[in-house]
């Protein structure tokens, strides 16, 4: 008996020292800035046999119906099932899908589409204007309840013109419906799947998609499989595509190390150098349309003067907060959008320039600075910036204090708001993606008069009668030149006004291993896998 | 001994309903709104007071704790607020992962923990005692999360063997209930070894030994028998810990059980979700306990229940 304790001892000890082995290598890599992927360099390439693919991702999916689906994961997804009548492309300009053609009326209350003929659901209804029309009423009916309903409350009607062409009718014009259109959230749903299941379509997707649905375990993994009678010939080129959802970050990357995923997203910026080039893994990184910025509430002592956010804009160095903050994976934003959002126009940047700045607080009434306070979320990334935004205003005096929240707090504190003479939000920072890929979700939402919170998310309570107006006549048409010329001019007053230190656009980085072409990520942080396929 | 353990499992009523008021309370009082949460990012102001409107949380608190208590009577745990699916279904789909994890982590963590308490305490202050409490020691210190990585990193990122997550074959079973058992059964060693040093000073100990009773039959029968209720104890409040959802393992290891639910939900404000979980997990502490009891008197049958 003895000698089988003593077994069982060593076994335990030899384990014990194994780790303390593994540890010591570990903490001296996390000091040296290489990440805890820098072990896995020893590991073997992968290669691939088959055409079964599996993707790690950061969080769980939530629904499988892209109507009331607000999560760009889930999103994800539902891509590979699902199409719209229109879609993105790789840069999010706007491309025909199960439409052949589409066209609007001059003020932008009439949208109608032509559609493609021969495509079939994959439960095998046909797809047409019927299948169209049950689709959008399903969106515009506020009954329905669905997530997404907000694109496509001001549908007032949608017509079957004939077999294979629609025609939607909307209530007040609205010029970037067709953005709307090609939004994830459009995508067409099995008319009979819909009837068939109600609201639980969520667990039983039918699309005209490249991938059937297979399973899903919730919390486990996602499988969708080849759709044999897809109608684009040649396509999909993979047999299957499993997502497994992996919430830590050294996991998902020690995933892709063993080969048990062949890509991963989103991958985390500290890590991305370290497994990029390594056993054939290939980090990507491309601009996104996710910008992050400072408000400042322009209702509140200094902010409300415009020297003194001008000032904040010069005290910040926006290189330096890319390459503390987010690792060099990320530009600097010249407008309060993205350059692949809709409309963009570049504006001439606060170029960071301390003595300007000093001199802008003087002339503002605060030569000795101030002392003012800076919300956030409690992620380690945004404190990270926070305490970044700190340091560089430090040094025009400026004192503030860094206050990370946890979402739901925040979330109260900002938006449980009534009355915005009493909010007491001073700075805030945060980050916006407009998911229709258009000016007008990048710009409302977040600066129009109409949007202070609680009832949407100007949290810099900025408003100007100029600006609210042209949004205005940016929503009336649908014609693109007149749209752009509104947007040129809104985009210019907003930046000279800055109520906004606008700091950065960031990247969407994924990892895949070198056999994997094809598949890549939309700026609006979504996949896709539809030209995807395995080349050793 | 069967009527007592009846009386106990009618006990738990009355106190799991006190539980589900001070439950519901609590998950009222999170800050966070989670009709905003629920209808997302782009929501209006109109929509999110529909969703709350659907959701019954326009109501009085009062009036939504009797809905909560009646549903529950009815078998009905609620619908999640995020994924719109019932709480019963999402629970049941995790509950037997992390319990199986949990029995494993366990059962490897009382067997090293035992071993290593009574090498310990019998080779007082010799080598084998100093070099199992060390171990020990390290056990108790490592970060689990820290400690998960690092296994990973060696056997399935370096060796190959296993893999690195998610739930598919007993493979998937080793790292994490290594990582969740390490913690544990340092603990136990440690309880064992202090325990039984007590208890080989008692005369007792001493009468059988000059009885001239094997040394081992000393240990193992008379002094661990009585050192183990401590040890016992302890190792039940672990594991109604571990059963309460091990969530820094289960997320290292994507695993798909109830602490990665717990915190998922948490996130989201989906409050019938977190209810349903807190009051799984104050049954669970119940019935341990309830176990450990009626294991004490089977250690010490001078333990008597009336």
């Amino acid at each position: 008996m003895k000698k089988s304790l003593f077994g069982l001892m060593a076994i335990l000890l030899v384990l014990m020292l194994a780790l303390a082995g593994c540890s010591s290598k570990s903490t001296n890599a996390g000091s040296t800035g290489t990440g805890g992927g820098s072990s896995g360099s020893s590991a073997k390439k992968v290669t691939k046999n088959n055409k079964d693919i599996t993707i790690g991702v950061s969080d769980n999916f939530v629904s499988l119906d892209p109507h009331d689906t607000n999560d760009t994961l889930s999103f994800s997804a539902e891509k590979t099932m699902y199409e719209g009548l229109v879609g993105f492309d790789k840069d999010m300009k706007i491309v025909p899908v199960l439409a052949k053609s589409y066209s609007a009326n001059a003020n932008a209350t009439e949208f109608t589409f032509k559609l493609k003929k021969g495509i079939k659901f994959q439960d095998g209804t046909p797809f047409n204007a019927e299948a169209v029309k049950a689709n959008i009423d399903r969106l515009a009916d506020p009954n329905s309840k669905l997530k997404r309903h907000s694109l496509f409350a001001m549908v007032k009607e949608t017509k079957v013109v004939d077999d294979y062409t629609v025609k939607v009718i909307l209530s007040q014009p609205f010029g970037a419906m067709i953005n709307n259109f090609a939004h994830p959230a459009a995508m067409m749903i099995s008319p009979t799947a819909l009837k068939k299941y109600g609201n639980d379509i969520a667990k039983h997707p039918v699309g005209t998609g490249p991938y059937k649905f297979a399973e899903w375990v919730p919390g486990d993994h996602l499988k969708v499989v080849k759709n044999p009678d897809y109608w684009q010939k040649g396509k999909p080129k993979l047999d299957s595509i499993t997502f497994k959802p992996t919430p830590e970050d050294g996991s998902r990357i020690a995933m892709l190390q063993t080969g048990e995923a062949d890509m991963i997203y989103p991958v985390p910026t500290e890590q991305a150098k370290s497994v990029n080039g390594k056993n054939g893994i290939s980090v990507v990184a491309k601009p996104s349309i996710i910008v992050r910025y400072l408000s400042m509430n322009v209702n509140k002592k200094p902010f409300n003067n415009v020297k003194v956010r001008q000032a904040i804009n010069y005290a910040i160095n926006k290189d330096a907060f890319i390459k503390v903050v987010m690792n060099g994976y990320a530009d600097p934003m010249k407008s309060v959008i993205a350059p692949n959002t809709q409309f963009y126009s570049e504006q001439q940047p606060y170029t960071f320039n301390l003595a300007k700045a000093k001199e802008l607080l003087k002339e503002a009434g605060y030569p000795n600075g101030f002392t003012t306070t800076l919300w956030g979320s409690n992620t380690s990334a945004s404190t990270k910036a926070m305490e970044f935004i700190q340091q560089q205003l430090a040094q025009v005096n400026i004192k503030v204090n860094v206050v990370p929240m946890e979402s739901g707090t925040m979330s109260d504190k900002i938006w449980g708001v009534q009355d915005p003479k009493k909010a007491q939000i001073e700075m805030y920072y945060g980050g916006w993606s407009p998911s229709t890929g258009d000016a007008d979700w990048g710009i409302r939402p977040l600066l129009s008069g109409d949007s202070f919170p609680p009832s949407s998310y100007n949290t810099a309570y900025y408003k100007n009668d100029q600006v609210d107006s042209l949004i205005q006549d940016a929503l009336k048409t649908a014609d693109p030149t007149k749209r752009k010329a509104a947007y040129d001019q809104m985009q210019k007053i907003i930046w000279n006004d800055a109520p906004w230190a606008a700091l950065d656009v960031d990247d969407t980085i994924y990892a895949t291993h070198d056999y994997l072409k094809g598949a890549y990520l939309l700026p609006d942080g979504s996949l896709d896998v539809t030209n995807a396929e395995i080349q050793q | 001994m069967l009527k007592y353990i009846v009386r106990r499992l009618l006990g738990i009523i009355p106190i799991l309903i006190v539980i589900s008021i001070f439950i519901f309370l609590f998950v009222h009082l999170i800050p966070g709104d989670p009709a905003r949460l629920v209808a997302g990012q782009d929501a209006t102001a109109q929509d999110v007071a529909a969703v709350r409107k659907s959701l019954g949380l326009d109501k009085p608190l009062i009036q939504q704790y009797f809905t909560f208590i009646n549903h529950i009577l009815h078998g009905n745990l609620g619908t999640s607020l995020k994924t719109k699916q019932p709480v019963t279904n999402m629970i049941a789909q995790r509950f037997m992962p992390t319990l199986w994890l949990s029995l494993l982590s366990i059962v490897w963590a009382v067997i090293a923990g035992l071993l290593v308490g009574v090498i310990s305490a019998t080779k007082r202050n010799k080598w084998q005692d100093f070099t199992g409490m060390a171990a020990a020691v390290s056990g108790i210190s490592l970060p689990s999360f820290w400690l998960g990585l690092m296994v990973m990193q060696l056997f399935s990122v370096k060796l190959g063997w296993l893999p690195t997550g998610g739930l598919e074959s007993w493979k998937s079973y080793i790292l994490p209930s290594l990582t969740l058992g390490l913690g544990i059964a340092a603990v136990i060693a440690r309880f064992t070894r202090s325990s039984l040093m007590e208890v080989l000073k008692e005369d007792y100990v001493r009468t059988s030994r000059a009885k001239g009773l094997w040394e081992r039959k000393v240990i193992w029968d008379h002094a661990l028998k009585n050192a183990l209720i401590p040890v016992v104890t302890m190792t039940g409040l672990q594991f109604g810990f571990l059963l309460g959802g091990s969530v820094v393992v289960e997320t290292v290891f994507s695993w798909p059980g109830l602490g990665r639910l717990m915190i998922d939900s948490i996130a989201f404000r989906d409050y019938p979700v977190i209810q349903a979980e807190m009051l799984l997990f104050s049954l669970e502490f119940l019935l341990i306990n309830l176990i450990v009891d009626v294991l004490y008197g089977i250690l010490n049958p001078q333990i008597r229940y009336n």
